[in-house]
């Protein structure tokens, strides 16, 4: 079995980047909707890392480009085959990033136009979709298997969402020092984590009866070569131990505030990364020669 | 009739003598660690009484339903008319797309240059009607090129031949739906 190596950490880290700025601006044009003064303080701090951090991802894409980054003028073809899922990420992210930004420069009062509830469905609409076709891209490709999935999008819409919220709570603690409990947001990121959890695990147990290369994939995780990092930084790290947190907290058992709750949150960006890390690594090519006699 | 080119492979002529490999790379100045055609060694136990090693060659497959083209965001992979799958290195990003999205296993990305790169079938060579460099470097005469849609032509006597003889021919992956044009044959 070959594990593919034309996607490194640099498409681990964009993936990653981008999950989290969108999932924040969602979030908090949710938030928003719901009732801004109450989350005012969260919907300030997703503006900070949401635009920023999609276009720090994309900045990732750009080194990893073998080109692009030297013939700028190669990047407007990116629009050029409408059947390639890069053709369609680079539309919905150019829409993103421009609603995102004149959602944030509102939020963060450089200008007095926020666009209103328009504007929120499309920051909502385009937000999805940017997590989502994260992982439609790797999906559409039949070469790997492990990819080739249904729940990946789903996962990776979830994660982008956690992961958001996560980086948002971060930036209203540690910079803004708004400690405002939030308890709807605080309630949806632990609802959140555990509909992770039993979504990845669902993905295991359904690649583990796939075909070989699916399941050398899944194994490698599990087992192999990957298992420490998915065990050490995604299971336990990014979700059973925040997840667990958070319910305690839920339940009144455990007050996260400060130091505790920049821990978890972290863990969860931590998991975040880790997960799209992992299963872009674990990506197996189908194999070439299964009935080459005969 | 329009042309379309395709090759097969006699495998069972195959010493893996690796001699198609050197000179793809002599013609195409293919960097140190990569190849566009490789030669993939079997060995079948179970298959026989004694063990045996089995070589298969293989590269691109100029499918005709090809993924790397499906996924190109900049059309630089692209089908010819004349069935060749070819990178326009100008056009090409190397977002990396492509050799991600290949069963065959058949890209690689040039550092050197900042793109994807594959077997061409030697596009200029077979343009001037000659074989690529692979096929007329094999001493065993494994590799058989040529324009499928030519009744004629030394691969279309060949496939007909070992219809007709009912050989195995068979091509890698067809479940996949790509519809390659390498065909291997056993005689």
């Amino acid at each position: 079995m070959e594990f593919q190596e034309a996607f490194e950490w640099y498409v681990a880290a964009y993936l990653f980047l981008a999950g989290v700025g969108a999932g924040a601006i969602v979030a908090a044009a949710l938030a928003d909707m719901y009732d801004r003064e109450k989350y005012l303080s969260f919907i300030k701090a997703a503006s900070v890392i949401g635009m920023p951090l999609v276009s720090i991802g994309i900045g990732f894409l750009y080194i990893d480009l073998g080109q692009g980054f030297w013939k700028p003028w190669l990047l407007i073809l990116l629009f050029a085959n409408p059947t390639s899922a890069i053709t369609w990420g680079t539309a919905i992210l150019t829409l993103f990033t421009l609603f995102s930004l004149v959602y944030g420069a509102y939020n963060l009062g450089f200008i007095k136009f926020s666009g209103g509830n328009t504007m929120r469905w499309l920051l909502i609409i385009t937000g999805v979709l940017t997590a989502g076709y994260t992982a439609v891209l790797l999906g559409v490709l039949k070469a790997i298997p492990f990819w080739h999935q249904t729940a990946l999008p789903i996962l990776f819409i979830i994660s982008a969402t956690s992961t958001g919220i996560s980086g948002a709570m971060l930036v209203k603690e540690v910079f803004f020092k708004n400690h405002d409990h939030l308890g709807k947001i605080e309630s949806t990121h632990m609802y959140l984590l555990i509909l992770e959890i039993f979504l990845l695990a669902g993905m295991f147990l359904i690649a583990l009866q796939g075909v070989p290369e699916m399941k050398y994939s899944a194994m490698s995780l599990l087992t192999g070569k990957f298992a420490l990092e998915f065990w050490l930084f995604l299971v336990f790290g990014g979700l059973l131990i925040p997840a667990v947190a958070f319910a305690l907290a839920e339940g009144g058992k455990m007050k996260i505030s400060g130091g505790k709750l920049v821990l978890f949150e972290v863990l969860v960006l931590v998991g975040g990364y880790f997960l799209r890390h992992l299963i872009i690594h674990a990506g197996v090519y189908t194999q070439k020669f299964t009935e080459y006699l005969h | 009739m329009q042309k379309k080119f395709g090759m097969a492979y006699i495998v069972d002529r195959c010493v893996d003598c690796k001699a198609c490999m050197v000179a793809c790379k002599a013609e195409w100045d293919v960097p140190e660690d990569h190849f566009r055609t490789h030669i993939h060694t079997g060995i079948k136990p179970e298959k026989r009484e004694k063990p045996s090693m089995d070589f298969l060659p293989h590269q691109c497959n100029h499918c005709d339903v090809a993924p790397c083209v499906t996924v190109c965001p900049t059309k630089a992979s692209h089908k010819r008319e004349d069935g060749i799958v070819f990178v326009t290195r100008s056009k090409c990003v190397g977002c990396k797309y492509c050799i991600a999205s290949c069963p065959y296993d058949a890209r690689f990305f040039n550092h050197d240059i900042g793109v994807a790169e594959k077997c061409t079938f030697c596009l200029p060579r077979a343009l001037e009607g000659k074989e690529p460099a692979c096929a007329t470097t094999c001493p065993g005469n494994v590799r058989v090129f040529g324009d499928l849609n030519d009744p004629e032509s030394e691969i279309s006597v060949l496939l007909k031949d070992a219809a007709e003889k009912r050989l195995n021919v068979w091509k890698l992956r067809t479940d996949l739906g790509t519809e390659p044009n390498i065909f291997y044959v056993k005689k």
